[in-house]
C-alpha cells in the first residue's frame, strides 16, 4: 500500500443470546456498532459523504437463530491494550450480547468472511412421533446423495442442492419427547445452506416427526480450516 | 410473567417488536416500587417507540425510586391473533408483566384514528373497555397528548386525562396514588379519582355529565361533584430549560420511524397558522439554552451510541441560536461522525444554507409546506410564506445540488375556490420550471402531497364545516387534471379517513357507542391505509343512529356551546374569533415570539411567558 495509514484491528468473539434471537443480522450489526460508540472506542471510519464504521462480520446469522460464538473485526485508529478495549466494550454491550474474547491481530489479513468455512449448529425441537421414526428420517437424509431445497424469498426463488454443504452426518439425540439435531454446515464462496432449511427438508421430505415451528436453533461454532477464528492468526 | 414461545414468535412478522430487552430499558423489581405505570401509544412498536413525549415520561417516571414505568404498544394484527389464540394477555416489554397488573395504563393520544386501538388494547389486556365497568383491582386508564383538547368521544373509556405537558403533572398524580394506596385505598377507585380531580391539569370524565337539548344540540358538560372543576387548563413547564429532560432513551434493536437522537430545542410555536392546533396547544414558545442543549446532546450520544441526531421542534429553524448551536454540535461530534438533521425546514434560503451545512441527504429531497396554492389563501390561513420565498428557497436548494422537492398542501380550507386548487398545480409547475432554468436541463422531481383539511378544536377554524367527501373528491380530480408535467408526482390522502378524523376531532360523548361498535365489528389501525375499513364505521354510525355529518360538515354558530370547552390550552375564545375574522379578511397576524403580544391569552391565563434568546425583553 502506498499510503501507510495506521490502523489497528481487533478480532472480537461475542454471543447472540436468546433475547436477540429474532433480530436480523443487519440489526445485530447495528446494535454492536452502537455499543462500540457508547464504549467510546476510537473506531475507524470510511471517508466520504456517508462515513461507515470499519467493522466486518464473519458470517450472517439467520433470523431466529442464536449463537454461542460470533466474530467481528473492528478497525481502530489507536492501539489500545486489548484488555482495556474489552473492558469498555463489555460495559456497553446490550443484554443478549456477551463478550467472549478479544485480541488484537498482528497483521491485516483477508476478510473474516473469507476465513470462516464451517459452522456447527444444534436444533432443539419437540418430537411429534417416536424416536425410531426420527432416527430413520435422519439416517435417510444422511444416506441421500442429493437433496434439493426450494428457497423462496420475496424477490426470487431458486433450487439449492443442500448435501454439498453438509460437512458431516447430521447427528440425533433424543430424550423423551425432546430431540436435538447437530449439524455441520460448509460455508463456501458460492453459497451455503441455513440450518432451518436442512430442518424443513428433514421434516417435509424425510418425515422427521418434529414440530419445526417450535424449534430452537443455535450456532455452536464457526471455524476456518478446522480452527477457531481467534486462533487462525497464529 | 408472560412467556413467548418460539412457535408464537416464529410465526409473526417482526417478532422483535414483542421481545423487549433493549439498551436503556429500565427493569425494576415490582416488590420494591409503590407504583407501576405502563406507558403506551396505541400503535405499533416502531411508531410508539418514536414518540418523544413517551420517551420523556418514561425517564421522568423511572427516575423515581418508588415508581416503575414500562412500555407496551399495539400488537400488529398477526400477533394479536396469535395472542388471542393462546389467551396471552397484553404485557409490558420490560418485565413481561400482564398490563392488568399495573396501577396505571397511560395512552398517548396523538391523533383520533388511534381510538379503536385503545379499545382493542384494553380488551387484549383483559381490562374492561368502559371505565364504568372497571373493578377495584383494575389499572387507572390515563389519556394524554394532543387529543386531550377534545377527548369527549373517548371519555367513557378513560378514568382520567392529563391536560398539557405530562412531565408537569405525572409526578403529582403518582404522589397522590402512593398516598392513597398507603392509606389503604380509602373509598376505593372513586376515592382516588376524587383526589386526582384536585390536581391542576387532571380531568376526570366520570365526574361530569353532558346535557343536550331536545333538538340534540350540546348544551353543557355539568359537573356532578364539587371536586369537578368547570374548566381544566393545561399544565406546562414554565422553565423548560431547567426541567428534567430525556438523557438516556431506549435504543431499539429494529429500525423505528424516528431512529435517532431527538434533541428538543424548544416547546411551542407561535407562528399562528390558523389551521394548526399544535400552534395553540403548546404555546408559549420556551427555548432551551445553548449550553443546556449541548449538555443534553452529549448525554444522549454517550448513552445511546446513535450516529444521527435530529434537532427537533415544531419549527426548528426558528430557534434563536440555531447557527451557533449547529456549529457547536458539529464540532463536538466531528470525531464521532454524528450526522444531524433539521426536520422542519422553513421556506427561506437561511434554512437551505443550514441544510446544506448539515449535509442532509440529497436524494431524499427537501420538504416545504406552503399549505395553500395561492397567496390569498395563504394569507387566510396566516401562513406567512410568499411565492417569492418559496422560489428563493427551492432555487437555493437547486443551486446547491438538490434534485427533489416535496411540497405539502391542504385542500378544503375556509374560503377555498377552484382557483386555489389549480394554484397548487401552477406552483408545482413553477418549481419544475425554475429547476430547468437554473440547471439548463430537466431532471427535477417535485412531489406534491395534498391532505384533506380537518378543522380542529381550539383553532380559529373550529367553527368551520369540513368539506364533504364529494367535494374532496371533486377537488382531488380537479387538481389531477391540472397537473400535466411528468416531473410532478401527485399524492393525496384518503378523504374517508380525514372525514372520520373530522368527526372525532369535534365530536362529543355520543360518539362513544359508535367507536365501540366499530371496534366490535373489527376496526383497528384506522390510520393505516391498508387496515382501514370504512364499512365498519358506516355500519356503526347506522346502528347507533348517529349522523357523522352533524359533527364535521355542519357550520357551528359562534354562540353554540362547544363540547370541548372544559379541557383548555388557555387560549381565549375571543382571540380565536378575532383570528377567524382576520382570516375572512385575509389579514395577517405576526408571531409573538419576538414581536408584540397578539392577545391569545395563554401567558396571562397560565402565568407563563415566552422564552426566546432573541426576544428584546427576554
Amino acid at each position: 500500500m502506498a499510503e501507510m495509514k495506521l490502523s489497528f484491528i481487533y478480532r472480537v468473539a461475542v454471543t447472540k443470546g436468546e433475547a436477540l434471537r429474532y433480530i436480523s443480522h443487519l440489526d445485530y450489526a447495528g446494535a454492536i456498532q452502537r455499543a462500540i460508540r457508547r464504549a467510546g472506542l476510537p473506531a475507524a471510519y470510511s471517508e466520504g459523504f456517508n462515513p461507515h464504521m470499519k467493522i466486518s462480520f464473519a458470517s450472517a446469522l439467520a433470523v431466529g437463530v442464536t449463537s454461542d460464538v460470533e466474530y467481528f473485526d473492528l478497525e481502530m485508529t489507536e492501539p489500545l491494550p486489548p484488555l482495556d478495549v474489552a473492558k469498555r466494550l463489555k460495559a456497553a454491550l446490550p443484554p443478549g450480547i456477551e463478550l467472549l474474547e478479544l485480541r488484537r491481530l498482528r497483521k491485516r489479513k483477508g476478510t473474516l468472511m473469507a476465513e470462516a468455512d464451517e459452522a456447527g449448529y444444534t436444533v432443539d425441537l419437540p418430537l411429534t412421533g417416536t424416536a425410531e421414526q426420527a432416527r430413520t428420517a435422519v439416517a435417510a437424509f444422511n444416506a441421500a446423495a442429493e437433496c434439493v431445497f426450494h428457497r423462496a424469498t420475496p424477490k426470487k426463488t431458486r433450487d439449492i442442492e443442500v448435501k454439498q454443504y453438509v460437512a458431516e452426518d447430521v447427528a440425533l439425540e433424543t430424550d423423551g419427547d425432546a430431540a436435538r439435531l447437530t449439524m455441520k454446515i460448509r460455508i463456501t464462496p458460492t453459497g451455503s445452506v441455513k440450518p432451518g432449511e436442512v430442518l424443513s427438508l428433514l421434516v417435509d421430505r424425510f418425515g422427521f416427526p418434529g414440530d419445526g415451528k417450535a424449534a430452537g436453533l443455535c450456532r455452536r461454532s464457526l471455524t476456518g480450516r478446522g480452527k477457531s477464528l481467534l486462533e487462525i492468526d497464529d | 410473567m408472560i412467556e413467548l414461545t418460539p412457535d408464537l414468535l416464529g410465526a409473526v412478522t417482526k417478532p422483535a417488536r414483542y421481545t423487549g430487552g433493549e439498551w436503556n430499558a429500565v427493569r425494576k423489581d415490582a416488590a420494591k416500587v409503590a407504583c407501576r405505570f405502563a406507558l403506551s401509544m396505541p400503535d405499533v412498536y416502531e411508531v410508539g417507540m418514536s414518540n418523544l413525549g413517551l420517551k420523556i415520561l418514561y425517564e421522568v417516571l423511572n427516575c423515581r425510586p418508588d415508581t416503575a414505568a414500562e412500555r407496551v404498544y399495539a400488537p400488529w394484527p398477526d400477533m394479536e391473533t396469535a395472542m388471542r389464540e393462546r389467551r396471552l394477555p397484553l404485557y409490558s416489554l420490560e418485565t413481561f408483566t400482564a398490563i392488568r397488573e399495573f396501577d396505571f395504563l397511560g395512552f398517548s393520544l396523538q391523533y383520533e384514528m388511534c381510538y379503536t386501538n385503545v379499545l382493542n388494547m384494553l380488551d387484549l389486556a383483559e381490562i374492561p373497555v368502559r371505565a364504568a365497568e372497571r373493578g377495584e383491582g383494575a389499572p387507572f386508564v390515563v389519556g394524554g397528548g394532543p387529543c386531550v383538547y377534545n377527548v369527549e368521544p373517548v371519555a367513557d373509556f378513560f378514568d382520567l386525562f392529563v391536560i398539557g405537558e405530562g412531565e408537569a403533572v405525572l409526578g403529582e398524580l403518582v404522589d397522590a396514588f402512593i398516598a392513597w394506596k398507603g392509606e389503604g385505598c380509602p373509598e376505593g377507585r372513586r376515592g382516588f379519582l376524587l383526589r386526582a380531580a384536585a390536581l391542576d391539569g387532571i380531568y376526570i370524565p366520570s365526574l361530569y355529565e353532558p346535557r343536550y337539548d331536545e333538538a340534540g344540540m350540546f348544551q353543557s358538560l355539568t359537573p356532578l361533584h364539587p371536586a369537578a372543576r368547570p374548566v381544566i387548563y393545561k399544565r406546562l413547564l414554565a422553565d423548560f430549560d431547567a426541567a428534567p429532560a430525556m438523557t438516556a432513551p431506549v435504543v431499539p434493536y429494529i429500525g423505528i420511524v424516528h431512529d435517532r437522537i431527538m434533541l428538543e430545542l424548544f416547546r411551542g410555536c407561535s407562528r399562528g397558522c390558523r389551521f394548526c392546533q399544535a400552534g395553540i396547544a403548546y404555546r408559549p414558545v420556551r427555548e432551551r439554552s445553548l449550553p443546556r442543549l449541548r449538555e443534553l446532546a452529549r448525554q444522549m450520544a454517550d448513552a445511546t451510541g446513535y450516529d444521527e441526531m435530529s434537532l427537533t421542534s415544531l419549527s426548528s429553524a426558528d430557534y434563536s441560536c440555531l447557527e451557533p448551536l449547529v456549529d457547536t454540535l458539529m464540532t463536538d461530534f466531528a470525531a464521532a461522525r454524528m450526522s444531524f438533521s433539521l426536520p422542519s425546514l422553513r421556506v427561506d434560503s437561511f434554512s437551505i444554507e443550514l441544510a446544506d451545512k448539515l449535509q442532509q441527504i440529497r436524494k431524499s429531497g427537501l420538504t416545504f409546506a406552503p399549505e395553500a396554492g395561492t397567496q390569498r389563501l395563504r394569507d387566510v390561513i396566516n401562513k406567512g410564506v410568499t411565492e417569492e420565498d418559496l422560489m428563493a428557497a427551492v432555487g437555493a436548494a437547486f443551486r446547491r445540488g438538490w434534485k427533489a422537492v416535496k411540497l405539502y398542501f391542504m385542500m378544503g380550507l375556509p374560503t377555498e375556490t377552484d382557483e386555489d386548487i389549480i394554484g397548487i398545480a401552477r406552483l408545482a409547475k413553477k418549481v419544475v420550471d425554475l429547476y430547468t432554468e437554473i440547471k439548463g436541463k430537466r431532471g427535477v422531481k417535485v412531489t406534491v402531497s395534498v391532505s384533506c383539511f380537518v378543522p380542529k378544536p381550539y383553532t380559529p377554524f373550529q367553527w368551520f364545516p369540513q368539506n364533504t367527501l364529494a367535494e374532496f373528491d371533486r377537488k382531488q380530480r380537479l387538481l389531477k387534471e391540472h397537473i400535466r408535467d411528468r416531473a410532478i408526482q401527485y399524492n393525496y390522502h384518503d378523504a374517508r379517513v380525514s372525514r372520520l378524523e373530522g368527526v372525532m376531532a369535534r365530536g362529543d360523548r355520543r360518539l362513544a357507542p359508535v367507536l365501540y361498535e366499530a371496534w366490535r365489528a373489527g376496526a383497528k389501525f384506522d390510520g393505516w391505509s391498508d387496515q382501514f375499513r370504512e364499512e365498519y364505521w358506516l355500519s356503526a354510525f347506522g346502528k347507533c343512529g348517529v349522523d357523522p355529518a352533524f359533527y364535521n360538515e355542519r357550520a357551528r354558530s359562534f354562540d353554540e356551546p362547544l363540547p370541548w370547552s372544559h379541557t383548555s390550552p388557555g387560549v381565549e375564545t375571543g382571540f380565536l374569533r378575532r383570528e377567524w375574522e382576520k382570516a375572512m379578511a385575509a389579514a395577517l397576524t405576526a408571531d409573538c415570539r419576538r414581536g408584540d403580544c397578539t392577545g391569545c391569552g395563554v401567558c396571562q391565563r397560565l402565568g407563563v411567558r415566552v422564552v426566546d434568546g432573541r426576544r428584546k425583553d427576554g
